[in-house]
């Protein structure tokens, strides 16, 4: 009898326990609109990737985010329309080490606990991918820098802006186009498994397959391939006019390494981040690796002339390097141009609510052209404004990269 | 009056009954103390996983390096469930759960592999698991390298309830292992399987038994981790760290006991969280020195202490 009522007992508590679970539950933060009086600094909660695969990304686009926020501080901090003042930017920013599952928590941590005003995602896919539904969960816009999944933007979530770059099945686009135009029929393809290069290779066999041309080598590796040199002979096979090839940094080193080792020589090589990154493949590879090749050209390698909103290439370049001492980069101007974003927004919002940040971005989306490209995003948050033309790589002796673009800038 | 073995029998059976208690009461108040709910619902996770690594490991002897494999694949049975059966998420969950028990099955064979041969298998079928999940060809099924996005789904509350539930019966679980025949034939199979065969024990059958529950708790974990995330890659549920993470959990709680897996999670990730967060480079010294401390003076774990002073563990 007394067993059987403290096994009763035990099942109450337990019982009381879960309703407690879930009445805690329920508890989780949202953000709310702080009184303008009290409004003293914006910050701005972002991750970066201090190590791992993707430090080596995450770093500069940082670097650039940051560079930002210190010219905006030096200038008296960011005039925020909905407080008639200028105001300081305050970055709070972990290190997530390349692990989407540091990176939720740490999302989680700038909302709930350090309760930012502004969500900024680290580099890429991957990592942006565990805050984009922790941020409409949380009812706070994430500035996605670059993460250009195609699963991010739905129609149902108003809670995203992708600041800089377009979606990736959209970078082919111009490709495709030169491809077609300079009429190869014999084009190889090579593309790593995942979200980002299989997305460009589906978009650019699906065009050739239009314009009548089917790839003569279709073929996915995974992202961890370094070893190049079996499947170029492969390719070599197949004997292209085109080869082209779709990885992330790492990868496109890696195979024009092989390529320059095989010795073999096609009318037309492309990879993707030469043209981001070209002081990392002249260090990599050499300059007579990539002299020649065809890439997708990106600031500061190429400049937009029609710059309305922050420094342009030139004045970027000089500031950076005198800020920092470093030579400036694609993803240094990404984490720029998120920040630039930012600045517009705080400038055109009515209030500090998130769904007024949101419908400023749509506002003054297609209305300004920033040192990376025109700024323009679809209903859904997604880049549309800016593409990738084809350039050709012309690198010296001494690693100066120029490029002669083949396609025209948008 | 109560003979003394029947006062520790019982005492025994209070501390027992405590372990799961608290953890719940300190689960369900969590959330209200804490404001990041990730955090708590990720120690949670290592916690269940620590303890499933605790059956294969502690109990059994067998190291799993690739036990993020079963996890992983937890995580995209549950995503076919939703996307492709249109089931809703809690019952999703069981189809994880299913995915890893037949995962479980084929890799069976492992378990007549030891030691250090049986840890690397392990983590080679983990590799192969993530290369076929990610493979383009799979597009349909698993949306290969794409990653699944289950927005539509997205329960953070539902999912933490069912995260405790699972941690809860884990727990009871490995509670009842160890005070039973079954417990004991594992740690006999663990010392010998020869002696543990010639006195009587199944040993096959045992090691298969306890190698599908161990199954069945990751892809379970795996499940409602995903649930919990909703958008994820490949790269994401089957992160090697995550394997490393629950065993150096368990090493440094203390194999074979209920409350050595729960004792290093919290411990060791809430450590992670202090120091990891702001200064990870610390703290990863700080876990390095802790390892190679752990495993030159203290092999059994942190309960060993208690233990070798007589003391009763869990």
């Amino acid at each position: 009898m007394r067993k059987r009522k403290q096994t009763m007992a035990l099942f109450s508590l337990s019982a009381a326990l879960l309703g407690t679970t879930l009445a805690g539950c329920g508890t989780s933060s949202t953000t709310s609109v702080p009184p303008a009086k009290n409004v003293s600094q914006i910050t701005i909660g972002t991750l970066y990737a201090g190590s791992g695969s993707f430090a080596t990304s995450s770093l500069p686009e940082y670097d650039g985010l940051k560079f930002w926020a210190n010219q905006v501080n030096k200038a008296g901090g960011v005039f925020v329309k909905a407080l008639n003042k200028k105001v300081p930017i305050k970055i709070v920013a972990y290190n997530d080490q390349s692990s989407a599952t540091t990176a939720t928590s740490l999302y989680s941590q700038l909302i709930s606990v350090n309760h930012v005003n502004i969500l900024v995602a680290d580099f890429g896919s991957v990592l942006t991918s565990v805050a984009v539904p922790v941020a409409e969960e949380n009812k706070m816009v994430l500035f996605d820098q670059s993460g250009t999944g195609t699963t991010f933007f739905t129609p149902n979530n108003p809670y995203i802006v992708l600041t800089s770059l377009p979606n990736s099945g959209l970078w082919p686009d111009s490709l495709a186009q030169y491809l077609i135009g300079k009429h190869y029929s014999r084009i190889a393809i090579l593309y790593d498994t995942n979200d980002f290069d299989q997305s460009q290779d589906q978009t650019l066999v699906t065009k050739l397959k239009a314009a009548g041309i089917t790839p003569v080598y279709n073929s996915g590796v995974p992202t961890s391939t370094s070893s190049y040199s079996v499947l170029l002979n492969n390719i070599a096979q197949t004997k292209p006019q085109a080869v082209i090839e779709f990885g992330y940094p790492n990868n496109d080193v890696s195979f024009l390494q092989a390529l320059k080792a095989s010795g073999s020589h096609y009318k037309m090589v492309f990879t993707v981040f030469p043209g981001q990154l070209p002081s990392l493949f002249t260090s990599s590879v050499g300059p007579s690796a990539i002299n020649g090749t065809y890439t997708y050209p990106a600031p500061p390698l190429i400049s937009h002339a029609h710059v309305n909103y922050g420094m342009d290439s030139s004045q970027f370049i000089a500031a950076f390097k005198k800020a920092t001492g470093d030579n400036a980069n694609f993803l240094n101007i990404a984490g720029y141009n998120t920040g630039l974003i930012i600045q517009k927004t705080l400038q055109t919002a009515n209030s500090l609510s998130q769904l007024s940040l949101r419908h400023a971005v749509s506002r003054f989306s297609g209305t300004i052209e920033t040192l990376d490209g025109k700024f323009q995003i679809n209903s859904e948050g997604a880049q549309t404004g800016e593409t990738l033309p084809v350039g050709k790589i012309s690198a010296n002796a001494q690693g100066q990269v120029s490029v002669q673009l083949m396609t025209p800038l948008s | 009056m109560l003979s003394p073995k029947l006062v520790s029998r019982r005492s025994h059976m209070g501390t027992n009954v405590a372990i799961p208690v608290v953890l719940l009461a300190a689960f369900s108040v969590a959330p209200m103390v804490y404001a990041n709910q990730a955090v708590i619902f990720q120690m949670m996770a290592f916690m269940v996983l620590a303890q499933g690594v605790n059956l294969l490991y502690g109990f059994t002897g067998y190291l799993p390096f690739g036990y993020v494999g079963f996890f992983g694949i937890g995580a995209y049975g549950m995503a076919i469930g939703i996307e492709l059966f249109h089931l809703p998420g809690l019952v999703a969950l069981v189809v994880g759960a299913l995915f890893s028990v037949i995962v479980a099955l084929i890799l069976s064979p492992l378990l007549r592999l030891s030691g250090a041969y049986f840890a690397i298998s392990s983590l080679a079928a983990s590799e192969v698991l993530y290369n076929v999940v990610a493979n383009p060809a799979l597009v349909h099924l698993t949306n290969g390298p794409y990653g699944e996005s289950l927005v539509q789904s997205y329960h953070p509350e539902t999912s933490y309830i069912a995260m405790v539930v699972l941690l809860i019966v884990t727990t009871i679980i490995v509670i009842v292992i160890k005070n039973t025949a079954f417990g004991r034939a594992l740690m006999a199979i663990r010392e010998d399987p020869v002696s543990a065969e010639m006195a009587g024990i199944a040993v096959v059958r045992t090691r298969t038994i306890i190698w599908i529950v161990s199954a069945v708790i990751a892809g379970l974990t795996g499940a409602i981790f995903g649930w919990h995330l909703s958008v994820f890659y490949p790269s994401t549920v089957f992160d090697l760290s995550i394997s490393i993470l629950a065993i150096v959990f368990t090493l440094f709680g203390g194999g074979g006991t209920a409350i050595g897996p729960i004792l290093g999670s919290v411990v060791l990730y809430g450590l992670y969280n202090a120091i990891g967060i702001s200064d990870p480079q610390y703290f990863e010294l700080i876990y390095g020195l802790l390892i190679v401390l752990l495993v030159l003076f203290l092999p059994g774990g942190v309960v060993s202490l208690l233990q070798r002073r007589g003391n009763y563990v869990p």
